[in-house]
């Protein structure tokens, strides 16, 4: 026995002989990333020293961890993909990844992952490139804590920050991403985390979602965006603790929802948004102990959209709580606060004594017919406005709260 | 005096009656169809319609299939758009719409467009045979790519 765990104990040493390490910079005798590239092979450390290197497009093909010191700058000068990954358990650390090529026809990226497993991505400084970080065909990543920031201007074309493409089980964990199309975008991405992340004034969405079943993003800031955040054509996605705020725009929206089903949104704050929450072709969504802030329109739901329960959320301070295009209402609505309810509540259980309708006449009047806008907090509108509430004749009558609380809820 | 009132009278006629498209603005317009920000040139289409309203779309998909759903301008529901004219994007371009009708497409291989649709057009058959065989597409007619969609 004591003669088999010696053999495994300089076995365990011989291996870890093997396993070189290899120091890259002005003052070590090798110069060139590649060069290192060449000498590793499996198994070994590349440490890179600070400093500027402007090797063209630098491939990792074999599996080795490659660890910047001081934050090394490789620069693409436009041209070329920076960082090419092409092979599994692979750690690229602690670099400054600059300005990729500008191509509309491939992609070019900052750090781009071939059809590869366990790669991990950390603590990168990625400026001006096309594309940030691409994974493509990949499982079992993670994408950690890098910082990624392009100058997108609105008539140009600029890839996303991290763009993830028919990849399962990825963990996005605690990025900063600026001035890219989408901040993240997830296409037929299934069973992956996405939290802490703060993706902030992207020219299109701060995070985008095509196809991707299975996911949750948790405990993000979506700030300033483009139009917010899309979640569309999926099913089965966690939505929760993430901050929505200040998209502004026409067609901006704090989460867009386009044929989902399945899903869960849990304790979010959606805050000066032209709509809070849009959604179409939506189903079986459960929308739980959320705050609505200050926003145009809490939410519009519209009338292709069936079995959602919304319950327990504060609408306070926005300009309409809820807008629906058509007079079919196939949602609940319960136990939610509404800052404009008036009702009272005698018995005080902290129920409102009398349902409240969250839809106001004007709501519906503009959904047809936007330009009506016009006459907003006119003298007649309030009017109108007051009498549907206490007779239903546009609106439709079980479009309504039953259970409206009479406090905000602690949220 | 009459000479100037001709032609402003002229250019204000003129105005009026631009039969080409309109540019899609991007990054600000939306998808009439799948309501997503368009923002690749390379893929937009635009539907305008006899009464000369124009929906923009960020995918040739969408398009058609806005086309065939039908819309609140036709009276029975689910009958085909009366459309004045389809236009859509040059892929070897940055932005520029063309008439549908007369461009050479590709679908399939390695294109992949916003909505997944993956249909490029051009303007000319050289440049259709070309990223035919760069992208390992299948080439199609406008007839084609209008039919394979439902």
């Amino acid at each position: 026995m004591r003669k088999l765990l010696s053999i495994l104990f300089l076995s365990g040493f011989i291996c870890l002989g093997n396993a070189k390490v290899i120091t890259v910079g002005k003052n070590s005798a090798i110069k060139k990333i590649k060069k290192a590239l060449e000498l590793a092979s499996d198994g070994d450390t590349i440490i890179v020293d600070g400093g500027y290197y402007s090797e063209g497009n630098i491939r990792i093909d074999k599996k080795v961890t490659f660890i910047g010191k001081n934050y090394p700058v490789l620069d693409g000068k436009h041209k070329v993909e920076v960082l090419s990954v092409n092979a599994d358990y692979v750690t690229v650390k602690g670099f400054k990844i600059i300005n990729s090529g500008h191509a509309s026809l491939e992609d070019p990226c900052g750090i781009k992952v071939y059809d590869q497993k366990n790669v991990v991505i950390e603590n990168n400084i990625l400026d001006n490139n096309f594309f940030g970080i691409y994974l493509q065909n990949s499982t079992n990543c993670i994408i950690r804590n890098n910082n990624l920031r392009a100058y997108g201007k609105g008539e140009q074309l600029i890839g996303n920050g991290i763009h993830c493409w028919k990849s399962n089980n990825l963990k996005i964990i605690g990025n900063k991403i600026m001035g890219h199309r989408d901040g993240i975008y997830f296409e037929f991405v299934t069973e992956s985390l996405i939290q802490k992340n703060i993706s902030n004034n992207n020219i299109r969405y701060g995070l985008h979602f095509m196809f991707s079943n299975d996911d949750s993003y948790v405990g993000n800031v979506f700030k300033g965006n483009g139009a917010g955040v899309a979640v569309m054509f999926t099913r089965n996605v966690k939505m929760i603790n993430n901050h929505f705020e200040q998209n502004w725009g026409d067609s901006a929206y704090g989460l867009l929802l386009k044929e989902i089903s399945d899903s869960y949104i849990f304790k979010n704050t959606f805050s000066k948004n032209t709509s809070g929450i849009y959604m179409e072709g939506t189903s079986r969504i459960k929308v739980e102990k959320n705050v609505f802030s200050a926003n145009g329109w809490g939410m519009k739901i519209q009338a292709s959209c069936m079995d959602n329960v919304i319950t327990q959320n504060n609408f306070l301070g926005n300009t309409f709580d809820i807008s629906t295009n058509g007079s079919l209402v196939l949602n609940t609505f319960n136990s939610n606060y509404w800052d404009k309810y008036e009702g009272y509540d005698l018995n005080r259980d902290n129920v409102g004594d009398v349902p409240y309708h969250p839809l106001s006449l004007f709501a519906v009047l503009t959904e047809n017919t936007p330009s009506a806008m016009l006459l907003f907090r006119s003298f007649m509108i309030t009017l109108l406005d007051k009498s549907e509430k206490v007779l239903p004749s546009i609106t439709p009558e079980n479009f309504v709260d039953k259970t409206p609380l009479m406090h905000a809820l602690p949220l | 005096m009459g000479k100037y009132l001709f032609f402003v009278m002229a250019l204000l006629l003129s105005a009026c009656g631009s039969n080409g498209p309109e540019e899609i603005k991007l990054n600000s317009d939306h998808c009439d169809f799948c309501k997503m920000t368009i923002s690749n040139g390379k893929f937009g289409a635009e539907l305008i319609t006899q009464k000369g309203r124009v929906y923009k779309f960020d995918d040739l998909l969408c398009m058609i299939s806005y086309a065939k759903g039908g819309n609140t301008e036709v009276p029975n529901g689910n009958t085909a758009v009366h459309y004045k004219a389809h236009y859509v994007a040059d892929y070897t371009k940055e932005n520029k719409l063309v008439p549908a009708e007369k461009c050479f497409y590709i679908k399939g291989g390695t294109i992949k467009s916003p909505m997944g649709g993956n249909f490029a057009a051009f303007t000319n058959n050289k440049e259709q045979n070309e990223f035919q065989q760069k992208y390992n597409a299948v080439p199609m007619t406008w007839s084609e790519v209008y039919s394979s969609i439902k």
